[in-house]
């Protein structure tokens, strides 16, 4: 009896099999959006201690899906401000996995970045690392994560190798250098790494004294001074662009005029407060720091969209935190892309099994080990030239030639 | 503690009843994320209590308690990684720690009459050299932080804290129940009146026999420990410990907010105070996202001048206001 009423064609079916078609049909393009797109949330510290870095992290994301879109990627974003907080880190994390993201990208700084992992373990959700160096990020064994940024001593190796290509490339003679470093975290940190790495790194100049400053001080004339009584051809500098500041302005008042002041890896040199407090002082300084291939189709189609998105900004000068966050996109997209699905442990293994030539950041295919660490990334050597920092190295991807010794203070324009 | 129980009344045991019965239950209807918040609210009223008990009831002003969290976590964190000892061992430690350092500060300022604001200079003075310390110290892991690793075996041991949300969240529902019970306690015993005494004119109280030293440092200690608790959770449930961020004057300030907000000197101040305030929080940020507004700092504003508001117009603290107009009993506030 079932059976015959079930193949019966009643009013009631036809009405009901016509309303099913007719919603089928028209809504093939929410269907498609949903499964042809990943939702990523972007945690990122747009406030608080961090927030510079952060709001540049979020102008590479906001221009991300435009040029995704045009290499075949789609991807839907959304924003969590964690306040360069890790308690509020944690609990954004849950927000965006709460609200139906599929993958997060972030965080900048490592503390919120391991709050952020936690949660993404515990919920099966895959997570870029887009910049965060503590080394410690990749061997605690999370299977939910993957880092495409070098830990602090890669980079510190990577900046120190690189100095020595620019020695022979430039053919001057320095011998000394000192090490002037601002002693708060980032900096102390830094400050330990190059104690374990220059006595075996084999540099053709030797460092005549570290000396620590306080980021907060209101001037750094007494550490010019004693720079400058050690008379070093290198300035080593680890800063934040307000104490790199002061730095310059000490050494322009003092007219001590060393061969070279180099950055083995850090901000300051080549953020817009310092360009613009500077001006022409401001030019010749270097930094070894992964960067933005110039040369690279990618790149170019990033920076395209960048400028009239943020016509305020300067791609050169946001280039490290878009690309590394646009490539934290990329590669969440592309395996999103390949696996098929957003399934949390599928995708993750699409994630792992990355392999993209063709990307933004100098350095070899983006590939991740085992731990979930990218090894191909490669910092470049970059110099200020006309108030732009300029790839100056290596030679493949550089647009100028590095300029050695800096010219004097007096009469720059 | 039955005698406190039937002094608040009728009128202050049904909702306490209510609200701590929805707090028990809250898993069965909160997702994660409500839970996560729910947890940093019931650790900010811990937190906040064992401040309370210092300057709500001693009246000694604390701006350094980060260095209690920071160094309850260090010490957990290291047992445990150096030694394998476990939270529910390694948190005696962390408190005799912590305490030892409450009594180093106490001693220095009570011994040598440092009072009021620098009293709290000392307080942060510690909390920064403590932090500059454990930046240059190899075995704390220096500036580059402390982690704890993620072991897939081990997750789902609650003996050891590596839970999940659920953990947490109970773990932080009992220890701000405890808080409130210890404080209600010590609020209505002899000690508690004698803070009292010394809170309100010190001179007075030594006049009538109080051991104001003792009864100072008896605040310090307990607060200290206490706080030190609040550090091995904090240990165990982030996993990292950087100097800059669990010493932090900033991280100190943000303890303090909820007893300031919720009323000083009061039982209920601090959890109403968490409650408070970082719901305000968290709307305020989800408010600036639906507008899209993306100023940095914009949020920040808003949560100051909301603050400021509620300051302006409770100057004693939240509490004591609902307290009133509920009809609580006066005990009970």
């Amino acid at each position: 009896m079932q059976n015959a009423h079930c193949g019966k064609l009643t009013r009631r079916r036809v009405v009901a099999g016509a309303a099913a078609a007719t919603a089928l049909l028209g809504s093939p393009a929410v269907v498609r959006a949903e499964t042809k797109a990943l939702k990523v949330a972007l945690l990122l510290p747009q406030s608080g201690y961090f927030a510079a870095a952060g709001q540049s992290c979020y102008r590479g994301a906001v221009i991300a899906p435009k040029v995704l879109a045009d290499y075949g990627y789609h991807v839907t974003l959304s924003y969590y401000d964690f306040e360069s907080n890790v308690a509020k880190a944690r609990i954004q994390a849950e927000r965006a996995i709460g609200d139906g993201a599929q993958c997060l990208v972030g965080a900048f700084e490592s503390g919120a970045t391991l709050a952020i992992a936690q949660v993404c373990e515990q919920r099966k959700v895959p997570l870029v690392v887009n910049i965060a160096a503590a080394p410690p990020i990749t061997e605690q064994g999370y299977k939910y994560l993957v880092r495409n940024f070098d830990t602090g001593g890669q980079l510190l190796t990577n900046g120190l190798r690189l100095i020595k290509d620019l020695i022979a490339a430039t053919k001057v003679d320095l011998t000394t250098a000192v090490f002037l470093h601002a002693n708060d975290t980032f900096g102390m940190s830094m400050r330990h790494a190059m104690d374990k790495l220059f006595p075996v790194s084999h540099m053709p100049f030797k460092i005549a004294e570290s000396i620590s400053f306080d980021p907060q001080a209101q001037d750094l004339s007494v550490e010019v001074t004693k720079v400058r009584a050690l008379n070093p051809d290198i300035v080593l500098v680890i800063t934040h662009a307000a104490d790199a500041i002061k730095l310059i302005r000490g050494m322009v008042m003092q007219r001590f005029e060393p061969k070279a002041i180099i950055s083995p890896g850090s901000p300051g040199l080549y953020d817009e407060e310092f360009f613009d407090a500077l001006g022409p002082l401001a030019d010749f300084s270097i930094y070894t720091l992964p960067w933005a291939n110039p040369k690279a189709q990618m790149t170019q189609a990033l920076e395209a969209a960048f400028k009239p998105a943020h016509p305020k900004y300067r791609f050169a000068v946001d280039s490290f935190n878009v690309g590394f966050t646009f490539e934290a996109l990329l590669i969440a997209a592309d395996s999103f892309k390949r696996a098929g699905t957003a399934n949390g442990s599928q995708l993750m293994a699409a994630i792992r099994a990355t392999d993209i030539a063709d990307h933004v950041m100098i350095g070899g295919p983006i590939k991740f080990d085992d731990k979930g660490q990218n090894n191909n990334i490669r910092s470049a050597v970059v110099q200020n030239r006309n108030r732009t920092p300029v790839v100056v190295l290596p030679p493949n991807v550089a647009t100028m030639t590095p300029v050695l010794p800096m010219p004097p203070w007096h009469g720059r324009t | 503690m039955i005698e406190l129980w039937r002094s608040i009344g009728w009128r202050g045991q049904v909702p306490l009843a209510i609200a701590l019965f929805a707090l028990i239950c809250a898993p069965v209807i909160a997702d994660r994320y409500l839970l996560s918040v729910l947890t940093l609210i019931l650790y900010l009223a811990y937190v906040g209590q064992a401040w309370n008990l210092m300057m709500g009831y001693a009246g000694q002003l604390s701006l350094g308690h980060a260095l209690y969290v920071g160094l309850g976590g260090y010490v957990a964190a290291l047992l445990w990684l150096d030694f394998g000892v476990g939270p529910w061992l390694s948190v005696f430690p962390a408190i005799a720690v912590g305490a030892l350092f409450g009594a180093a500060i106490g001693w220095l300022g009570f011994r040598f009459h440092i009072e009021g604001v620098y009293f709290a200079l000392l307080t942060i003075a510690f909390a920064e050299f403590t932090r500059i310390a454990c930046d240059n110290l190899a075995f704390t892991g220096g500036s580059a932080g402390l982690f704890m690793p993620y072991v897939e075996k081990l997750a789902g041991e609650w003996w050891n804290l590596r839970g999940g949300q659920l953990l947490f969240y109970y773990l932080a529902l009992l220890l701000a129940a405890a808080a409130i019970v210890l404080t209600a306690h010590l609020a209505h015993s002899r000690l508690g009146y004698y803070w009292l005494a010394v809170r309100e004119d010190e001179r007075a109280a030594r006049t009538l026999g109080i051991n104001s030293f003792r009864a100072k440092m008896t605040a310090v200690l307990i607060s200290s420990g206490m706080t030190a608790v609040g550090g091995v959770f904090y240990a165990f449930y982030y996993n990292t410990l950087f100097p800059s961020q669990v010493f932090d004057t900033n991280q100190s300030i943000e303890l303090i907010l909820a007893p300031l907000i919720g009323g000083l000197g009061t039982v209920f101040g601090p959890i109403v105070g968490a409650f408070l305030l970082t719901p305000v929080g968290e709307t305020l940020t989800t408010l600036a996202e639906r507008l899209g507004v993306n100023l940095p700092g914009t949020k920040q504003v808003f949560y100051g001048l909301t603050l400021m508001v509620i300051i302006t117009l409770r100057p004693t603290g939240v509490w004591p206001w609902m307290a009133r107009v509920l009809g609580f009993g006066n005990r009970a506030s």
